[in-house]
């Protein structure tokens, strides 16, 4: 039993060590993206430090000077930032 | 007491045996990576803004160097007769421009710039929809300007150009800086098009 218990601890030690770097790649991007498409649009932002997939193409964003945005594809097929 | 022994000594083999699957398991994460290589060769050489310039004062540049010296060189062996290079140097300057010509403006293949603005992993879907649609706005002022709806000149229209296009390129400079190059130095083509009403007729 405690085998088992030994065997699973090392596993999802070794995927959280492994598996997060992937993720945190995934994650940088989107700041990456989000910072750029405000900036692009001209409203205050600096960076993006944090978003939150509302879901595709549609993103809060929180930026470093404290503005949070709405970035999202409307009808029109424009993007747009929208101050919350 | 050996039991434990070997209970702790196999849940060691195995987690070695996962270390080293998930270690070649992340070798398939090198290709992803590999967008920062560039980063760090665009910090060493940074894109040239006018790469065109350049290429064309490079051959005129060199022909200037090295003409001049050649007679200077041989003056010493051939002082008698100092006329004749001099001439024949003037003859071999005449021609020289015209090869100059082809160096100048690249090829513009605006499918091509295109397609690789929709490929490049430089920039995030977002940011390419955003631009996107900022080129559409700035195409709409053209349309507009030429049905004669919009009350403006071509040379107010230039700034608004310059600034989407450097837009462009700072977003790319760093992560994708042959597709920068190529937007920099197709930026007079592009302009060459926009000016023309009938080239945007075209378009």
């Amino acid at each position: 039993m405690s085998k088992w218990i030994k065997t699973w601890s090392l596993i999802i030690m070794l995927w959280t060590s492994f598996g997060a770097p992937s993720r945190a790649a995934e994650d940088v991007s989107i700041l990456k993206d989000l910072t750029a498409v405000i900036a692009l649009l001209g409203v205050p932002c600096g960076q993006v430090i944090s978003a939150q997939r509302l879901k595709e193409n549609d993103h809060i964003a929180t930026c470093k000077d404290g503005n949070r945005y709405r970035v999202f594809l409307n009808a029109q097929g424009r993007v747009v930032a929208q101050k919350q | 007491m050996s039991g434990a022994e070997e209970s702790l000594m196999s849940a060691v083999r195995i987690g070695g045996l996962l270390f080293v699957l998930l270690t070649a398991g992340c070798a398939g994460l090198e290709p992803a990576r590999g967008s920062e290589a560039p980063i760090a060769a665009t910090r060493e050489a940074p894109v040239a803004l006018d790469p065109v310039a350049p290429a064309a004062a490079s051959p005129s540049t060199s022909r200037i160097a090295s003409k001049p010296a050649s007679p200077a060189a041989k003056p010493p062996a051939k002082a008698p007769a100092p006329a004749a290079p001099v001439r024949e140097v003037a003859r071999k300057e005449s021609p020289a421009p015209a090869p100059a010509k082809p160096a100048g403006p690249p090829p513009l293949d605006l499918k091509t710039l295109e397609t690789r603005l929709k490929e490049t992993k430089a920039i995030g879907v977002l940011t390419k929809l955003a631009i996107k649609n900022q080129v559409d706005d700035l195409l709409d002022q053209f349309r507009a300007f030429y049905q004669g709806r919009l009350k403006t000149t071509l040379g107010e229209l230039r700034p608004p150009y310059d600034r989407l296009v450097l837009k462009v390129v700072a977003l790319l400079q760093d992560a994708d800086p042959p597709l920068a190059g190529a937007i920099v130095a197709s930026r007079e083509a592009i302009w060459g098009i926009l000016a023309d009403p009938a080239k945007f007729e075209n378009l």
